[in-house]
């Protein structure tokens, strides 16, 4: 029996028991105590005052939206390479060839996104640097 | 007490205690008064002292309103809808007396107080208040916090209050009519009885004065009328006596002709459209017989409704006037052109001159005068859905006479859907419609900018103005020429004394009246302090819309040491109306000297280090540089004044071109930079300061004595002690004072180079006391009109930096 609590798992289920309480209690509190009135302009998206024009769900360009799923994309492969650059010694050359064939591929993509123009912003204005 | 009130008590006390030291205020300005709202942010006033430290960009972040200047009718549906957004418990502070009353403008575009469709809880009172009364209006919503009983509200009991709950004023039951105040009633406001324009046995009447000042016209003014008369023969008239400039009278059918001539071949070219407006002539005294006249003649003295004002022979009905400008050799020309009928049609100069667009649809909306070709003649300035020209003769001008702007015009009048402004398609994609502004932190002011987006690129772009019309041009037709020089403050209400410049230069052209010298130069002076003002303010903001936070502190800590000697001079500090007819308020007082001569020494020092900051940041050479491109051909074309058109690389400049009230005396340069771009427009304002800062220096240290008051007691106030030695001090003081001195019939048109750029007054005088027509040339008119051809297919956050870079302001556009 007592090797079942050994790793303090009564702690932890404590824990997260008293996490889920207080965000309960919190959430609540703030639901119940908060004056609400939903009139209809209070309903209404805010656009500097005026009265929104159309819909925004439709196709609509996003090149913030790129650019993060590509960091994302090359964030996650830098995991891998911390966990190799960790183990470096223990890898040995083997390691080493595999992290350079991984980076390799990961170029290639770079480069693939690149000459699809994955990279500019689609303005037409031409700045100069 | 029951006991479970008393635990109430103290759940009270503990709410509202940290309600009160924890605002949080909209960023919401609507006019002048947010200027010393903003100022009670910065480092001297320190608001956040009082735990209202920041503003929030959206209502959905504020329980505090403060609704910071004039309650325009186009914007009151905004007003009511981001106070409807904002959570609850809210407040509303009302700050102003145009916020609180409609203040000094009783006009029809001005809703009479934010009570009517807002409950209130504290007023701060002043024109515009100062920042100390900010702080001290704060403190009393804390003290009415105090009082509320939140916690039942709270624990959704029954009883308790918080927020505002005042229920709005109901017109001409708890609110009243009279913008005056109580204790007036049967004293009918000044400017709709005693003196109106149609008024034919005015008093002023009986007064004499010496006809309008005449000019002779130069060699190359004679040469072009001699070319001009053997091209058009009959078309064209010359008026064979001006104050101001040379003037032609052409007939309807031909002004466009003449107009194309004097552009693209005369010699030299007029290649600028200054200004285009109307005059309605239909209340001029001598020309019209009255029955032509539909308007509400009030007070018109005859029987059976009909009048008894002589018929004095025909005019037209409504003259055109375009103002002409060349660049080389500086000239000016003005061409009238009558029109007859009610709402008579002309042709459009939109193919001549782009800028007329804006020009022409402000004479259509406010006079009814079509133009034929114009491209998308509607609406400018007033709500798409309002009725009626309001320059006509026969509009009302007060709103007080009209039917009363309550909640539920504020709900029904809603503003123009963006979809009408902008294209919604380009090719197959689809683009996002926004709306920028009116109430937005990067717009300035209260300017909509309708974007469509296509990404993060501005596929279109539209202007919606008009949210700060506060009708002045109307305004100036009822006051008398004293009492307009307040008005004139508030058209640029950063430029302050430099605005009263312009005007009463036009009004002292008119009558031919004289300055003394050291009036001249106490007005430059002045007038040098105010472009410097502006200029700080614009240094900070525009940093700061560029993500550079810190030179707003420094900026505004200069600023404040100026305002303190504008005080010490003016006894004002955002509008001192402190310039007369005829020369000053008052002489400048003791002490002035050392305080300009130790400003001019820090300020001096500390340009560099704002330069130090800024020039050369990598970051906001990357925001401004190549940004924002005018090319100076398009600068010309589209009448781009001031700085902004000096950041095109032309060195033109109206206190070089057409020297006024002494400036040729002085030694300055006109700060030129290439690239028409928003970091060329940063050169230039910032050289401006310190071309500024030479020319203070220079009217301190050779400031001449003797009157600063024109001894020409016709038109000038006379000194008051003089009033009490001397009978003809005191007829003239009090005739000044009260009726207001006469202006010869004729017209004037003066323009001065105010911080933005060129600011001109015409004036047209029917011999009375007050302005028969006041047209005001705003430079932001104009350069504002310019701006979708920068913005377009650039990137939505460069449109923030050539906002910041083009330094407008909401009055001067609406006026």
């Amino acid at each position: 029996m007592e090797a079942f609590w050994k790793p303090g798992i009564l702690t932890l289920g404590l824990y997260a028991g008293l996490v889920l309480a207080l965000t309960g209690v919190l959430l609540f509190l703030c639901s119940w105590l908060g004056e609400k009135r939903g009139t209809h302009e209070k309903q209404r998206a805010y656009e500097c005052g005026m009265i929104p024009s159309g819909s925004a769900r439709f196709r609509y360009p996003v090149p913030f939206y790129l650019v993060a799923i590509f960091f994302l994309i090359f964030d996650v492969e830098a995991a891998f390479i911390f966990a190799w650059a960790v183990a470096f010694n223990e890898l040995g050359w083997t390691g080493w060839l595999q992290i350079v064939f991984f980076i390799t591929i990961l170029l290639f993509g770079l480069f693939y996104i690149w000459g699809k123009g994955g990279l500019d912003w689609r303005t037409k204005v031409s700045r100069p640097s | 007490m029951r006991a479970e009130d008393l635990l109430f008590t103290r759940t009270d006390a503990l709410i509202n205690w940290a309600r009160k030291y924890s605002f949080w205020p909209m960023f919401f300005g609507l006019s002048c008064c947010f200027i010393e709202e903003s100022v009670a942010l910065t480092s001297r006033y320190d608001l956040s002292r009082f735990g209202a430290e920041v503003l929030r960009g959206s209502p959905r972040q504020s329980d505090l309103l403060i609704t910071s200047g004039t309650i325009f009718k186009k914007m009151a549906p905004a007003i009511l809808r981001l106070y409807e957004q904002m959570p609850e418990p809210k407040w509303v502070i009302s700050m102003g007396s145009c916020s609180n009353c409609g203040g000094m403008y009783d006009v029809y575009s001005v809703v009479q107080g934010i009570d009517q469709i807002l409950p209130v809880d504290v007023y701060i009172p002043g024109c515009p208040p100062r920042p100390e009364a900010v702080l001290e209006g704060l403190i009393l919503l804390q003290e009415k916090i105090r009082s509320e009983r939140p916690s039942r509200s709270i624990l959704h009991l029954s009883g308790g209050t918080q927020g505002s709950r005042r229920p709005i004023l109901v017109d001409g039951i708890t609110k009243s009519r009279d913008s005056r105040g109580p204790g007036y009633l049967g004293t009918l406001p000044r400017g709709t009885s005693e003196t109106p324009p149609w008024f034919w046995d005015s008093r002023s009447d009986l007064m004499w004065t010496p006809p309008a000042h005449r000019i002779e016209l130069h060699e190359r003014d004679k040469s072009l009328a001699q070319i001009l008369k053997e091209k058009f023969g009959d078309a064209i008239r010359q008026t064979p006596e001006t104050s101001d400039m040379v003037t032609y009278h052409v007939t309807g059918n031909r002004v466009k002709e003449v107009l194309k001539f004097l552009k693209t071949e005369a010699s030299p070219k007029y290649l600028r459209l200054d200004d285009l407006t109307a005059i309605d002539e239909s209340a001029r005294r001598d020309q019209k017989p009255v029955s032509h006249y539909d308007g509400t003649v009030v007070n018109e003295i005859g029987q059976n409704g009909k009048s008894a004002r002589p018929d004095k022979g025909i005019g037209p009905d409504y003259t055109l006037v375009y103002h002409l400008l060349s660049f080389d050799p500086p000239g000016r020309l003005r061409l009238k052109v009558g029109l007859t009928g009610r709402e008579p049609v002309t042709q459009t100069i939109t193919d001549l001159w782009p800028s007329a667009s804006w020009y022409e649809r402000e004479t259509y909306e406010m006079f009814g005068i079509r133009f034929e070709g114009h491209p998308d003649l509607r609406r400018l300035i007033l709500p798409h859905d309002w009725e009626g020209h309001p320059l006509r003769k026969g509009y009302p001008g007060r709103a007080t006479e009209m039917t009363p702007y309550t909640h539920a015009s504020a709900v029904e009048h809603q503003p123009l859907d963006a979809g009408a402004f902008v294209k919604q398609k380009e090719g197959d994609q689809e683009l996002l419609v926004l709306n920028m502004g009116p109430q937005h932190v990067g717009t300035h002011g209260l300017m909509r900018f309708v974007l469509a987006l296509d990404g993060e690129r501005i596929a279109d772009i539209n202007l919606d103005i008009g949210y700060h019309h506060r009708g002045v041009e109307k305004i100036g037709e009822r006051q008398s020429w004293h009492q307009f020089i307040p008005y004139t403050d508030r058209v640029d209400y950063m430029g302050g004394v430099a605005n009263n410049l312009s005007y009463l230069l036009s009004v002292e052209t008119l009558a031919g009246i004289e300055v003394p010298e050291r009036a001249q130069f106490v007005r430059v002076m002045l007038s040098e302090f105010f472009r410097i003002n502006n200029h700080l303010v614009w240094f900070g903001t525009f940093c700061h819309d560029v993500g550079a936070m810190t030179p707003t502190f420094y900026t505004f800590r200069e600023r404040e040491q100026l305002m303190d000697i504008v005080e010490l001079i003016t006894g004002g500090r955002l509008h001192p109306a402190w310039f007369r007819i005829g020369g000053l308020a008052m002489d400048l007082p003791e002490g002035w000297k050392e305080a300009v001569d130790a400003f001019v020494k820090v300020l001096r020092e500390r340009i560099g280090d704002y330069e130090a900051l800024i020039t050369k940041n990598p970051i906001f050479r990357a925001r401004t540089q190549g940004v924002g491109v005018l090319s100076l051909k398009d600068a010309m074309e589209w009448g781009v004044t001031g700085p902004n058109l000096r950041a095109c690389g032309l060195e033109w400049d109206v206190r070089k071109k057409f020297p006024y009230s002494g400036y040729e005396n002085f030694n300055f340069d006109i700060p030129t930079a290439p690239g028409g771009d928003c970091y060329a427009r940063y050169l230039v304002r910032v050289e401006e300061i310190r071309q500024s800062l030479r020319i203070i220096e220079q009217a301190a240290s050779q400031m001449p004595g003797g009157s600063v008051m024109t001894d020409d007691t016709r038109y000038a106030v006379p000194d008051k002690k003089d009033t009490l030695k001397d009978i003809e001090s005191l007829i003239h003081h009090f005739i000044n004072v009260t009726r207001g001195p006469k202006i010869p019939k004729g017209e004037a048109y003066t323009a001065t180079e105010i911080s933005r750029g060129e600011q001109g007054y015409y004036v047209v005088s029917d011999g009375l006391n007050m302005a028969y027509r006041m047209r005001i040339r705003a430079p932001g008119f104009a350069n504002v009109q310019v701006m979708p051809l920068m913005a377009k297919d650039g990137l939505l956050s460069d449109l923030l930096a050539i906002i910041g870079s083009i330094d407008y302001i909401l009055p001067d556009i609406d006026r």
